[in-house]
């Protein structure tokens, strides 16, 4: 046995007094730009079932959340995710007539990614969703909020994006080759586009400033996960980790009961300095 | 941009593929030293363990990287692989000592490789994972089977093992991380036409 006088368990430890004051003012900082857009906030459990979220998280999401058995014999989950969460919470109570809504939440995720360098890591995220609203608008004013943020803490962002639902346009196998080799050209996918997909990029693109957001047709995940249209992954000056990212969901609020669009994004704060 | 170059086995003809695609890499002389990291051409050059260069890329500690497709399974690495490289190729095998008896227990490097190989053939069998040597287990009835890379099978006729069944072809590919080709997209592009046509270029000369 390793003494355990001073070591935590992998990939936690406490903030102390000065961490804890600078988390503070960063935290306080997002709050004002997310009140003064309009978002509330709202305070998520720090577990929850697994089962409501099966059919949302796929396997591997799922298992990169600690997972016990409460008291009652029931499979219990730390919260790895808050985006499934927020929906969860919300469904039941939306209200059509009070639509769009916006909403924000922060907390700690916990997540145990089997990796030697980024084993199990609680990481401190603060995000926003605007629900019930499938417009386009939603798209780019969640996109342009988060970019506004990053220049709040001085980052100068850069953003890609794509849209996910260019993956059902593709053969299982092409969409292998693009998620392992990025092997379809930018080019070759947008002439598979429907004038539908290609007419959605262009009024996104139109409405999005170019300098700070690029499109890539062949930026696709093997498993998109919920996401259904926008996916984003915002970047600062260290190019090889996203700061923030988000999209739209649109299939997440209907598996808890009430079906609404939703778009959002998470930033991790660890990563802002 | 940072390049990750795996020690060992692959490290010279990794080097010789990026000056071959006009990349100035660092020389001799340098790796001499016991230094592991060089800056050459722009371009910062890490030197790590074969099996850490899936990690490093995966994580964004570095750009780029080669790594051995046994590698890249192992750790469930999801970077790119745009260019498998036509050197370094050899075979992940399934190796019995002789009169082996069924299939129980199997020793390898490769333990999450062994795990979903043994599962999708509906074998039950223990897996016991080493650091190296791993055909000794194999020698010394500690095993059954190993599960190891196979090049010029010397190793296994040395200790009369026995083949009995390919795991996996595996070739060195070169990697790319998924935030790094979001955001140094042009570089990564032209660092990808610049291998493959090196590439092409030697099979060319070796055929011709």
């Amino acid at each position: 046995m390793v003494e355990k006088k001073l070591r935590y368990p992998t990939g936690v430890r406490p903030l102390l007094i000065e961490e804890t004051a600078r988390r503070k003012r960063i935290e306080s900082r997002f709050v004002n730009i997310l009140e003064d857009a309009g978002f509330a906030e709202v305070v998520l459990p720090i577990i929850d079932y697994v089962d409501p979220y099966a059919s949302i998280l796929s396997r591997d999401n799922s298992r990169s959340s600690y997972r016990f058995v409460d008291r009652e014999g029931d499979l219990v989950a730390i919260r790895s995710d808050f985006t499934p969460m927020v929906a969860r919470a919300l469904a039941p109570a939306l209200d059509a007539s009070q639509l769009p809504l916006r909403v924000f939440y922060r907390g700690d995720v916990i997540r145990c990614d089997a990796s030697r360098l980024g084993v199990n890591r609680e990481l401190f995220q603060i995000g926003a969703e605007l629900v019930g609203d499938p417009s386009l608008d939603a798209d780019v004013e969640v996109m342009n909020l988060a970019v506004k943020i990053a220049r709040e803490f001085g980052v100068q962002p850069r953003v890609v994006y794509n849209d996910t639902s260019i993956a059902t346009l593709l053969t299982d196998d092409e969409r292998r080759a693009v998620a392992t080799k990025r092997a379809l050209a930018p080019a070759d996918i947008a002439r598979r586009l429907t004038p539908e997909i290609a007419a959605r990029l262009e009024s996104v693109a139109a409405a999005l400033d170019p300098s700070t957001f690029a499109l890539h047709l062949d930026d696709l995940d093997e498993d998109t996960g919920y996401y259904t249209g926008i996916r984003f992954r915002l970047f600062g000056p260290d190019s090889r980790k996203a700061i923030a990212q988000g999209g739209r969901y649109d299939d997440v609020y209907q598996r808890f009961g009430t079906p609404a669009a939703a778009a959002g994004f998470t930033f991790t704060v660890d990563d802002l300095d | 941009m940072r390049i990750a170059i795996p020690k060992g086995r692959l490290q010279d003809r990794t080097l010789e593929l990026f000056a071959a695609a006009g990349y100035d890499t660092p020389s001799e002389s340098d790796l001499r030293t016991r230094r592991l990291v060089f800056q050459r051409g722009g371009i910062e050059w890490i030197f790590v363990k074969d099996c850490d260069v899936p990690v490093y890329v995966e994580h964004g500690a570095a750009d780029a990287g080669v790594a051995g497709f046994d590698q890249i399974l192992e750790h469930n690495c999801s970077a790119y692989q745009p260019v498998e490289l036509d050197f370094g190729r050899c075979r992940l095998m399934l190796i019995a000592a002789p009169d082996a008896p069924p299939l129980t227990k199997v020793a390898t490097k490769y333990p999450r490789i062994a795990r979903q190989w043994l599962e999708q053939r509906g074998v039950r069998a223990e897996v016991i994972p080493l650091g190296g040597s791993v055909e000794l287990a194999a020698v010394l009835n500690l095993t059954s089977h190993v599960i190891d890379l196979v090049e010029t099978g010397e190793t296994v006729r040395v200790h009369k093992l026995e083949l009995q069944d390919l795991v996996y072809e595996i070739s060195p590919r070169l990697i790319i991380g998924k935030n790094a080709f979001r955001t140094e997209t042009t570089k990564i592009r032209e660092l990808i036409s610049r291998i493959e046509e090196a590439q092409n270029a030697t099979t060319v000369s070796r055929i011709a």
